[in-house]
């Protein structure tokens, strides 16, 4: 197992801006999959120690609802956007112009309708990173779930796990017309991808 | 990284990804865990317990962050509960996790290797499993009573199980 290094401080606000772009390029897409409803903004980009990645984010051991979207190709990473129930259900019924859902289940055409949010959001994205980056980077199905956050977070640290000791993600926030709301999208690239971040930021820094 | 906390009497820790914590008079464990591994250790006549929060399965001669991998996790608890005079004989293993998350299309499929891995590192010790559950798609909260070594596993939907 080869062992990367860890992302400096100034190789990290070199890549905010190229999150800030890719983050951008994605609220625009869920500014148009919305009617303007919702828009996006950049939170932060950290690295973080992998035993503090939960408590640093705020991720408790509570369940939660979520859209995992993975990315495939020469680097990847998944995409989970994780989001309160109401708000949730809101989207949900302004997509599908019908009333909010009230049973407990999430029927179909509510589990499809934040899939395909999901979905906009990540090629959104990937299309920012791809050209960036330079890199080909192939989205996968969107899926739902609902268990608990910290568990698909574990899921998706794998990768940089293997070859680091601390984990490089990007969280972003959602409003809409202006509130927060509780969503989040965290973007989690795998150990290729996070490689490759560090090697750009570095050109750029000498 | 943090390679082991003692807990004092009576309190309750969360033990994250690659941490290990040990506990004894009415200390509670807790963790969450998706494809990664709880692996608890007990011994039920000195009352005391330890946990691993196991993220992958060798740590390929690394000495750092012994709780992270399955062949240095095993090790490293029997060590830590040995500082308390827990000696290892008479130390049993409940194990539970590794969960697919993202199903058989996912981007790593590690818990069918942390699961392996870990039953191999027990049985280097001689260390007997007295439970587990393990596998399946879906994460799982789980909680340790120090004390009586009950490792009680929660997953949405379903029963609680204990071990």
């Amino acid at each position: 197992m080869t062992m990367t290094k860890s992302i400096p401080s100034q190789a990290l606000d070199a890549l905010y801006p190229l999150f800030a772009a890719a983050t951008h390029e994605a609220s625009v897409a869920m500014g148009r999959w919305t009617g303007g409803l919702i828009t996006l903004s950049l939170d932060e980009v950290r690295e973080i120690p992998l035993e503090r990645v939960c408590s640093e984010l705020g991720i408790g051991d509570e369940p939660s609802t979520m859209v995992v979207m993975p990315m495939t190709g020469e680097a990847g990473g998944d995409m989970i956007l994780a989001f309160d129930e109401v708000d949730g259900r809101r989207l949900a019924s302004v997509l599908l112009n019908r009333p909010v859902a009230t049973s407990p289940e999430w029927n179909e055409l509510e589990r499809s309708a934040l899939c395909e949010t999901g979905n906009i959001l990540s090629c959104a994205y990937l299309n920012a990173l791809t050209r960036a980056l330079n890199v080909e980077l192939i989205p996968a199905p969107p899926y739902f779930t609902y268990d608990y956050a910290a568990g698909v977070i574990e899921q998706a640290l794998m990768q940089q796990a293997a070859t680091a000791d601390t984990m490089l993600i990007c969280r972003t926030r959602f409003r809409r017309e202006g509130a927060e709301l509780s969503w989040h999208v965290f973007f989690v690239p795998n150990a290729e991808m996070r490689e490759r971040m560090r090697l750009v930021t570095s050109m750029h820094l000498n | 990284m943090t390679d082991c906390t003692l807990l004092e009497a009576a309190q309750t820790m969360n033990v994250g990804m690659g941490q290990a914590s040990v506990g004894g008079a009415e200390c509670t464990l807790q963790s969450v865990l998706g494809s990664c591994i709880g692996l608890v250790l007990h011994h039920p006549r000195m009352k005391y317990a330890a946990m691993a929060h196991v993220v992958l399965p060798d740590s390929a001669g690394r000495d750092a962050c012994p709780a992270k991998f399955a062949d240095t996790a095993v090790p490293h608890l029997i060590a830590e509960l040995a500082k308390l005079g827990v000696p290892s004989s008479g130390l049993v293993a409940k194990i539970a996790g590794a969960a697919s998350m993202f199903g058989v299309t996912g981007p790593m499929q590690i818990g069918e290797s942390n699961i392996a891995a870990v039953r191999k590192a027990l049985q280097k010790a001689g260390l007997p499993i007295m439970g587990e559950n393990l596998g399946g798609n879906k994460g799982r909260r789980v909680h340790l009573n120090c004390v009586t070594g009950t490792y009680a596993i929660e997953i949405l939907g379903q029963p609680v199980v204990k071990l």
